[in-house]
This record gives structure tokens, C-alpha cells and sequence, in this order.
């Protein structure tokens, strides 16, 4: 159970997130707005990795940002670009450093790492460097990092930004497959329409909280309406 | 990226960058020829002085800068106790704070691209390389808070897989992008017209 | 060629940044600024002559007037001040980094790099920083060196890591590593 109370971040006088409350333990949860709505933020916060000026949350009754250890185990976050994300120069390097730093023995980081790349048959990947991949092959191993600490929670920050058609669709169906509870930030509700939560999120504020049946086109009209009104003057920054 | 010229106006910023550069180095010479703690005294109250003539803002500012050297001011000041010898431990202190002040004044009260203007017309023998120089400098400063905001974004995913402060590891990725992007960057020169032969 | 002028720039930019970040500890839980590792970098990653530049672009603006020191110090007051020997020294460090790291083709590219830091880093940094404390404290070189004595074994850290460092860029990166290439 995920829950988020009256979380608010005040950075330099301004408010990017602003009492926001939800609680879900949906499987597949979304969060939608537009570019500068604060989604982004949020997705660190949820992952404890901002401490918001405001409010706590609480993953299966962790507070995220004070328990930093407790939190490693249940929740991962997947940043939007690879490159600003992966540390090491290998593939195997880079799934294990997730592990070690949780305090498996070498023996056992060695064993879940490979483990994790068998399942995804790519244990051919082990010692591959990774600038010889392409941006859908580092996203995945960014994925697999991430799964190979088998979090209870993934926040998944905008995962298809600048992917191709094919290589978004077979992401798509890997993330498909992943039993842990996903929380996907994106400003496309397209992605998000087998989702079962979604929470939408406007200027800091929670915008609408509902299932993705209702929120979903009621946010796609609200989009479509503001892309009629045809006024680059309103900057989202 | 802020330079660190003051924004209270004084009058001083319309005087011409290197009549200022050239009154310090005379002024900096002249006060290392001063010994005694009388005459560095005064030298340091003048400073002082210059500093609030614009104002508490300015003031403020410019102390905050020399705050800095409060561990070198223990230093001479101890040393020079345990040596039966506290004016001069005095006196050292009030020229170091004076060449320090006064340097700080031509900072402040000059703008970056006046101070940038000197620097383009000292390398005029350097001819064509000239231009080279000039976009170097504009790339440091446009780069620089995009490469903190990387090394915060590096920092960040570190911390999303362990918790332990980010170790020496995290250097390797940022140098590897700045090499990208200095890639980039120079072939969009390239796509622009090139520098030409350098 | 473009790419030498690019690669200048960003390396001083990079500079500048690693004392920017302030989550960059470096060993151990002591907190150590790593912008003097960046000089380091400069000549082991970069080589003597565009190390050496890099490091120079990046004092140069500091003189102007821009917080690119740790800490987000800066403007000429550095260069009047007890530390000026050390940023002073940045370019001829940086290059000699470089040099040293660029002859010693022979040895591994860590081994190479952690011995070039050390003796441009180190040696080079503090002969110039050494003589600009005594100048500015009125001391002897043998009185100043006392007083920066505390801060060796953290710069010995750093070369260390600046060899690290290098080896692993040098096979995240193959070729990038222009000292050796």
C-alpha cells in the first residue's frame, strides 16, 4: 500500500507539489500531466530520494525518505534516460551494484544477477560493454537492475521518452510481465490504458484521482482543449 | 551562471575594466611594500570604507567574501603570539585582507563582459585563435549548470540503489558525458561553419 | 579542429561542476571536494596540452569573476589571497599531469595516470601553492609547507582515485582516453 499525505516541496519560494494525498495498492498505477506539472518530482519524492518540505510517504509503512535502507528493498525507481543512470562500464557491473549495496555477499550478487539476466535471455549480455547498446538495450539494463533487487514497488519515469516504435512496444510487454506494483509518470495517457489507478496532476495539485476508465479521457479532452486554445504563452516552467 | 560582480550599482562600474585591473596591481605592489601595522591599519580601514560607500547591501556582500580568511587571520595571529611577535601577526593580516578586499572591489563593480573584453583584447596578438578563445569561454559558462544538474542527476540514481553517499564511481559516467557532449557540440560547430584552422 | 576546443571548454565546465555537486564525497566518508581530482582528470583524460588549457580556461574565469571554485567562490580576490599558489598552479599541474601520464605508455593506464597525478597533482600543485602561502603569510617555504602538510594524505587520495578513475573510463570508453591514445 502506497500512501501519500498532504506531500508538499517548496524549493525557493515556489510550489512544485502542493498537498498532495493518495492512497493506492493498485497493480498498475498512473500518473498524468503535462511537462512541469511536477510528475517528475513527485516520482523522486515517492522514491525517497527528495525529502518533501511537507507530508510523508509511505510504502507498506516505510516513510520512504527516513528509512533510506527499508526503502531500497521495496521500492526502484527507472529514470527516463539511461545514460544519466548507468554507472558502470559492463552490463553485469551495472545489475550487481543494486544487489551488493543491499547486502548480499558476493557469491549471492553473482547469483541474482545472472539469474536476472537469464530471465530476460540476456545472459549473453554479461560482460558486454555498455556503449556498444542501443538506447531501448541500456533502458533495459537499467530495468533489469533494478528488478534484480525485486522491490515491491517500480516508479517508472517516463520509460519510453525517445524510443522507438518497436523497441517501446517490446519495453511495453516486458513491463507487462513484472508481478510488482508499477507507478508509470507520463504525460501520454495512451500508455496507460490498461492501467487500473490513475492520478492526474496539474500545477502540484492533485487534479483527479480515479480509475483509468473515467480519468483518462476526461484528461485527453482537457489536453485537447487547452492544444485548441493555441497559447504558447502559457510557459508550464 | 550569476558572475560574481555585485548588482548595487556603483560608480565604479562605468569605469573602464582595465584602468581598474591596472589601479590594483599598482595598488597591491605598493601596499606589499608597507611593513608595519599602523600604516596597514589605515590601508585596511580605506577597504573597509571603499566598501560601505555604496551601501549596507554591498557592504555586507564584500565582508561576506572576506569571511573566508578567518582560518589564515587565526593562523598568523597564533603563530605570531607563540613568537612574542603579535603586530606583525597583525599587521599581515591587515594586508592580506586588504590585497584580498581590494581585488574583490574590481570583481564586483565590473561586469563579466567587461572583464571578458580585456581578456579578448590582451590576446589580439593571438590573431585568429582569437575566436576559439571567445567560444570556449561562452561553452564553460553554458555548460557549467548543465553539467551540475548531470552530476545531481548521476548523484540521484546512485542513491536510488544504495544508501551510502555516491563514491568515486559516479566520476566515470559524468567525464563520459562531458566527452559526449563535446562531441556534439562540435559538430554542430562543424554543421555551422567550423572554426576554421586551428 | 573543433573537437579539440569542445573537449577544452567542457573539461574546464566539468571542473567546475565537480565543485558544484556538493553530494560528491569522495572516500570513505570524508567529505572531499573532488574539484582538484577534476584538475587531476584534466591531464590524465585530456593529456598535457589540452589538460593544461582546460585547467587554464577554467582559472581565467575564475578571474572574471565567476563562482566556479568549490563552494562557489571566485572573482580575483582568490588571486591575492593565501591559496592563489594553488590556483596559480592548476594549468602547469594539469599539464604536467599529463605529460607524465602520456610518457609512461608503458604501464597500465591506472598505474600511469595515479603516478602522473601524484607528481603534476601533488608535487607540481604544492611547489607552486607552497610558494604562494610564504609570499602571502610572509613565512618561509618551509613554514608555509607546514601549514598545508594537513592536506596530503586527501590530495594523495585523489591521485589514487584519479588513476582509478581513468582505468575505468579508458574501458567504459575505449579511445576516449586521449592521453593514450
Amino acid at each position: 500500500m502506497l500512501c501519500l499525505a498532504d506531500v508538499s516541496l517548496r524549493i525557493d519560494g515556489r510550489d512544485i507539489l502542493d498537498g498532495i494525498s493518495f492512497q493506492t495498492s493498485a497493480r498498475r498505477v498512473g500518473v498524468v500531466g503535462r511537462n512541469g506539472s511536477g510528475k517528475t518530482t513527485l516520482a523522486r519524492i515517492i522514491a525517497g530520494l527528495v525529502v518533501p518540505t511537507k507530508g510523508t510517504v509511505r510504502l507498506s509503512g516505510i516513510d520512504v525518505a527516513k528509512d533510506r535502507r527499508a526503502a531500497l528493498r521495496e521500492v526502484g525507481i527507472l529514470f527516463q534516460n539511461p545514460d544519466h543512470q548507468i554507472i558502470f562500464p559492463t552490463v553485469i557491473e551495472e545489475v550487481s551494484f543494486g544487489l551488493s549495496q543491499l547486502g548480499c555477499s558476493k557469491a549471492e550478487t553473482q547469483m541474482r544477477a545472472e539469474e536476472i539476466l537469464a530471465r530476460f535471455g540476456r545472459s549473453p549480455w554479461r560482460d558486454a560493454a555498455i556503449h556498444v547498446l542501443s538506447q531501448g538495450q541500456r533502458q533495459l539494463v537499467c530495468l533489469m537492475s533494478v528488478l534484480a533487487m525485486k522491490p515491491r514497488l517500480i516508479i517508472l519515469d517516463e520509460p519510453f521518452a525517445g524510443l522507438d516504435i518497436p523497441t517501446a512496444m517490446h519495453l511495453s510487454r516486458v513491463l507487462d510481465g513484472i508481478e510488482a506494483q508499477l507507478l508509470h509518470i507520463t504525460h501520454d495517457p495512451e500508455v496507460l490504458r490498461d492501467y487500473d489507478h490513475v492520478i492526474w496532476i496539474d500545477a502540484g495539485r492533485v487534479a483527479q484521482d480515479g480509475p483509468a476508465t473515467t480519468l483518462l479521457p476526461a484528461y485527453q479532452t482537457h489536453m485537447a482543449q487547452i492544444g485548441d486554445a493555441d497559447d504558447l504563452a502559457q510557459l508550464t516552467g | 551562471m550569476i558572475s560574481l560582480s555585485s548588482p548595487v550599482k556603483t560608480r565604479a562600474h562605468s569605469w573602464p575594466a582595465g584602468a581598474k585591473l591596472m589601479a590594483l596591481c599598482v595598488a597591491t605592489v605598493a601596499l606589499f611594500g608597507l611593513q608595519h601595522i599602523v600604516p596597514l591599519g589605515l590601508c585596511f580601514v580605506a577597504v573597509l570604507a571603499l566598501y560601505a560607500a555604496p551601501g549596507p547591501v554591498f557592504l555586507r556582500a564584500g565582508l561576506a567574501r572576506l569571511w573566508g580568511l578567518w582560518p589564515f587571520v587565526a593562523v598568523l595571529i597564533l603563530w605570531h603570539w607563540a613568537t612574542g611577535d603579535l603586530a606583525q601577526g597583525v599587521a599581515l593580516g591587515f594586508r592580506m585582507a586588504t590585497a584580498v578586499g581590494l581585488a574583490n572591489l574590481v570583481t564586483m563593480t565590473t561586469r563579466l563582459s567587461d572583464m571578458m573584453a580585456v581578456v579578448m583584447w590582451l590576446c589580439t596578438p593571438l590573431g585568429r585563435h582569437r575566436r576559439a578563445i571567445g567560444l570556449a569561454m561562452a561553452l564553460v559558462i553554458r555548460f557549467t549548470p548543465i553539467f551540475v544538474l548531470k552530476g545531481q542527476g548521476l548523484a540521484l540514481a546512485w542513491r536510488a540503489r544504495s544508501a551510502r553517499r555516491p563514491g568515486w564511481r559516479v566520476i566515470v559516467p559524468f567525464m563520459a558525458l562531458a566527452l559526449d557532449d563535446a562531441d556534439h557540440v562540435a559538430e554542430a560547430l562543424r554543421a555551422r561553419g567550423g572554426l576554421g584552422n586551428l | 579542429m573543433e573537437r579539440n576546443v569542445t573537449q577544452i571548454a567542457l573539461f574546464a565546465a566539468l571542473i567546475a561542476a565537480l565543485g558544484l555537486v556538493p553530494q560528491l564525497t569522495l572516500a570513505f566518508g570524508v567529505p572531499i571536494t573532488a574539484q582538484s581530482l577534476g584538475v587531476m582528470l584534466c591531464g590524465t583524460v585530456l593529456g598535457a596540452w589540452r589538460g593544461g588549457l582546460a585547467a587554464l580556461l577554467f582559472v581565467g574565469l575564475v578571474a572574471l569573476g565567476l563562482p566556479l571554485l568549490a563552494g562557489g567562490r571566485g572573482g580575483l580576490g582568490v588571486f591575492a589571497g593565501p591559496t592563489m599558489g594553488f590556483v596559480i598552479g592548476f594549468p602547469i599541474a594539469a599539464f604536467a599531469t599529463g605529460l607524465i601520464t602520456q610518457r609512461l605508455r608503458a604501464l597500465p593506464v591506472g598505474w600511469a595516470a595515479g603516478l602522473g597525478a601524484i607528481l603534476g597533482g601533488i608535487v607540481v600543485l604544492y611547489a607552486f601553492g607552497v610558494v604562494g602561502m610564504s609570499i602571502v603569510l610572509n613565512k618561509t617555504l618551509g613554514e608555509a609547507f607546514l601549514l598545508v602538510a594537513a592536506f596530503l594524505p586527501g590530495d594523495a587520495i585523489k591521485a589514487v582515485l584519479a588513476g582509478l578513475i581513468t582505468a575505468a573510463l579508458a574501458r567504459a570508453r575505449p579511445g576516449s582516453v586521449l592521453s593514450r591514445a
